[in-house]
């Protein structure tokens, strides 16, 4: 049986608060303090968004959310689509000039992820991007 | 999120509440450009009520700044703590823009 909860919506900034309060059962149950959900949102947000910019052509694709209590404490996370082949681990990191006039507006959103969520494996397969990770990550438990 | 400004002296304090996130944070700067239509050059964004912010709310902090910047003005934190500072810790934007732990202090170092 397949362990993972499930939700699949339109690939769309309205389908964000959806995925969120989703994801939050799984919080709940692994047992996430508020301050990791909050970390987690962000994570979501920011790979949801991705694919709600990216993936598709607008209004063209779905978004799946899967997760699975990883024991105590930790939640397995899926974000999965069926748009372009995007692989969020080969994008660059921007700048991080402590000069305002030097800084880029954007970009940092999947720097965010990359630094909050810990490793992350990308795949795909069968037309599919899947992106992965355990939260908290394991690295951020150790002393 | 809801954005409470209060107009003083030389700047405009915009005390920022809740969450700011992909739906939201164009309100932000939307708030500001009002105020920096009307020509005020410091605005001060009070954060002790942020309790999230995203990459989109990022994109707005900096977006307002660079207009400020250019009209001599400046976009100044105060307040910051829990995700928001951790976020703007790990950007290091905690560097680019003028941070005070209170409006107090904002105010007096203008």
């Amino acid at each position: 049986m397949d362990r993972f909860a499930r939700l699949t919506l339109p690939a769309s900034l309205n389908s964000l608060k959806a995925l969120l309060d989703f994801a939050h059962a799984g919080a709940e149950r692994a047992g996430l303090s508020p301050e990791q959900r909050n970390q987690l949102d962000l994570v979501l947000e920011e790979l949801v968004v991705n694919v709600a910019r990216y993936a598709y052509q607008p209004g063209n694709g779905d978004v799946e959310l899967a997760y699975a209590v990883d024991g105590p404490g930790a939640l397995l996370i899926e974000i999965s689509d069926k748009g372009r082949s995007f692989n969020p681990l080969e994008s660059s990191d921007p700048g991080l000039s402590d000069s305002l006039a030097d800084r880029p507006t954007g970009g940092l959103g999947l720097f965010l992820v990359r630094r909050m969520a810990g490793p992350i494996t990308y795949r795909r397969d069968h037309d599919r991007n899947t992106v992965s990770f355990r939260f908290p990550s394991p690295q951020s438990l150790e002393p | 999120m809801n954005i409470e400004p209060t107009k003083l002296d030389k700047a405009v304090l915009l005390k920022v509440t809740g969450r700011m996130d992909a739906e939201n944070a164009h309100e932000f700067e939307q708030a500001c450009e009002q105020w920096i239509s009307q020509g005020t050059r410091h605005l001060i964004a009070e954060l002790e009520g942020l309790e999230y912010v995203s990459s989109m709310g990022l994109r707005s902090f900096l977006s307002v700044a660079k207009k400020l910047q250019s009209s001599s003005g400046s976009l100044i934190l105060c307040g910051l703590h829990g995700l928001p500072r951790q976020v703007f810790e790990m950007t290091r934007l905690i560097g680019v823009f003028p941070v005070y732990e209170s409006a107090q202090q904002a105010i007096a170092g203008l």
